[in-house]
């Protein structure tokens, strides 16, 4: 993929092939698209997004806080989708805790702002 | 139909653990048998939980920043109650309680969870309401036979404020004030500096499970190592210091509780877990610890958190009876609703305050965070709908509780009271 056809700021190509599964609204869903996918997938999604979190959070840093192009917006929300993914990989081994049900009871039906989302 | 069964305490078997004088439950004045299982399985308990306890016991239903300025407004529908009950701040900034009920035909007046209105309209057929309850707008009110406005306003429902937290009492004249219904609680507990009210961040499960059964995951500390090996055990035990998660302190305050948790003072992230490092402002004191904006320091000296001031502390947990938590932590504090909807079914909120978002890199922290927590009340909401399927199966009649499960036992006992009591004072003695 060339640059120009990159949804994400010029530097990150790499990471266009996630866009579709990991860009995401709010917070709860990016915790169905962790607790739904394979382990394979998250692991993958993880192992790009941690080798270019710093300099993404640095990209980041450069606009004000819910008025970012879209471009940057993009990339910050691959961020916060990393943070679910480190829920399968830091802590469980696993897409989501052991032994839950799926679809589950549990919505987080208002999250940070911004890109939190609100149910 | 009782929640406890009034058995002697058992004399311990030569060999087995003795609890000594720290123990809790002596503490308390409660019995140590095994305990009736009944409650959380019995539709005709709760039909008496709905008539002796929640519709005689003060309710929390929210906080006073849910209506930010004067003729701000919500709605809350209470299954327990079969009501949809209207909140508003009017003139004066007083807070008012009614059902949302119009008197007209009875249409609920309010649609809206929430909002800013002085006057407030039935779309039925337009009939308005000041947010004092007031009626003052009948359309064509000739054709009505003596209609006298000054009767005919929305039914109040008593409502008192205590530290910012909003109460209702379905009793039309309540048997008891609020200051006395937390007696106890409600002295020991005022003056606790509320911090990080910008936003919440809510997570909500309606799920097939008795009310008690998440409120009592929320009350003992015994199953952190077990249930939530990942998410919680590395900051709430400690593998030669506290394994078993046991609390600090676990007391009871006149119908209501609390219990103070550990919090493992060593903990960093594991070396692997490079995205808790990177987003994790490491000095909240316990891993649930959301941000740490120096309030921490006026919470911590209150005498009524981590009652023993222990250094290992992470937070307190309070249980204000019936269905209210309380939690505070030095990253902030958060907040449990337990509504029942059925014997099985229960509507549970969670609520986690927080500061507003100052920069990128807190704003990841606030959604590992909320991600967290998510994992770990999914944890446990998985768990409560396996324990209602194997108590309902009848298999067995009692459960049994150890010391650091206190809170539970008290929570039984005092809701046998309840149910027994004639008289809301009786309940308190
Ligand atoms: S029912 Fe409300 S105006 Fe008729
Ligand atoms: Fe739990």
């Amino acid at each position: 993929m060339t640059a120009a056809s990159s949804s994400l700021p010029p530097g990150f190509e790499e990471l266009e092939g996630f866009v579709s599964y990991w860009v995401l609204d709010s917070n709860d869903q990016r915790r169905a698209a962790r607790s739904t996918a394979e382990m394979d997938d998250i692991q993958r999604f993880y192992d790009a997004i941690v080798a270019r979190a710093e300099q993404a959070i640095v990209h980041c840093e450069q606009f004000t806080l819910g008025q970012m192009p879209p471009a940057s917006e993009r990339l910050f929300k691959l961020l916060l989708a990393m943070n679910h993914a480190a829920i399968a990989v830091e802590m469980h081994g696993e897409p989501r805790a052991f032994d839950s049900t799926w679809p589950s009871a549990v919505r987080i039906t208002q999250g940070p702002w911004p890109h939190g989302g609100r149910i | 139909m009782s929640a406890v069964i009034e058995k002697p305490a058992q004399t311990p078997n030569a060999g087995r653990h003795v609890i000594d004088e720290q123990s809790f439950t002596h503490a308390a004045g409660l019995s140590t048998g095994p305990v009736s299982v009944e409650p959380y399985r019995s539709p005709a308990f709760f039909e008496l939980e709905r008539e002796r306890v929640f519709k005689r016991a003060w309710l929390c239903i929210g906080r006073v920043e849910q209506l930010p300025q004067e003729n701000a407004y919500f709605v809350k529908d209470l299954e327990i109650w079969k009501a949809s009950v209207l909140v508003t701040r009017g003139k004066n900034n007083k807070i008012r309680a009614f059902h949302n009920v119009c008197s007209h035909r009875g249409n609920l007046v309010v649609n809206q969870t929430c909002g800013v209105a002085e006057r407030l309209v039935c779309r039925y057929h337009n009939w308005q309401y000041r947010n004092d309850g007031e009626l003052i707008g009948v359309p064509d009110q000739k054709h009505f036979f003596d209609l006298d406005k000054k009767t005919c306003g929305l039914t109040p429902i008593s409502c008192e404020v205590w530290e910012g937290f909003i109460f209702l009492n379905h009793q039309s004249k309540p048997e008891v004030s609020l200051a006395e219904f937390l007696g106890p609680f409600g002295t020991r507990y005022a003056g606790i500096p509320y911090f990080n009210l910008d936003e919440t961040i809510v997570i909500q499960a309606d799920f097939k499970a008795n009310w008690k059964l998440i409120a009592d995951a929320f009350a003992e500390p015994y199953h952190v190592p077990s249930l939530h090996p990942a998410t919680l055990a590395p900051g709430f035990a400690h593998p030669e210091q506290n394994r078993y998660a046991r609390p600090l302190s676990a007391m009871a305050h006149g119908i209501h509780r609390h219990f103070s948790a550990y919090g493992n003072p060593d903990y960093v992230p594991a070396p692997t877990s490079k995205v808790e490092q990177l987003v994790y402002v490491q000095d909240t004191g316990g891993v649930l610890g959301g941000d740490d904006s120096g309030n921490a320091a006026a919470l911590t000296a209150h005498p009524a958190i981590n009652p023993t001031k222990d250094r290992s502390w992470s937070a307190d947990v309070t249980w204000i009876f019936p269905n209210f938590n309380i939690d505070y932590s030095t990253g902030g504090f958060w907040t449990h609703e337990f509504w029942p909807v059925a014997h099985n079914r229960t509507q549970w909120t969670l609520k986690i305050y927080i500061p507003k978002t100052m920069s990128i890199r807190h704003r990841l922290q606030l959604e590992h965070y909320a991600c967290r927590w998510a994992e770990v009340v999914l944890e446990d909401v998985t768990n409560c709908e396996r324990i209602q399927r194997g108590l309902e199966s009848g298999a067995k009649d009692t459960m049994i509780l150890q010391d650091a499960e206190m809170l539970i036992r008290h929570s039984l006992h005092v809701l046998d009271k309840w149910v027994k009591a004639d008289h809301v004072a009786d309940a308190l003695s």
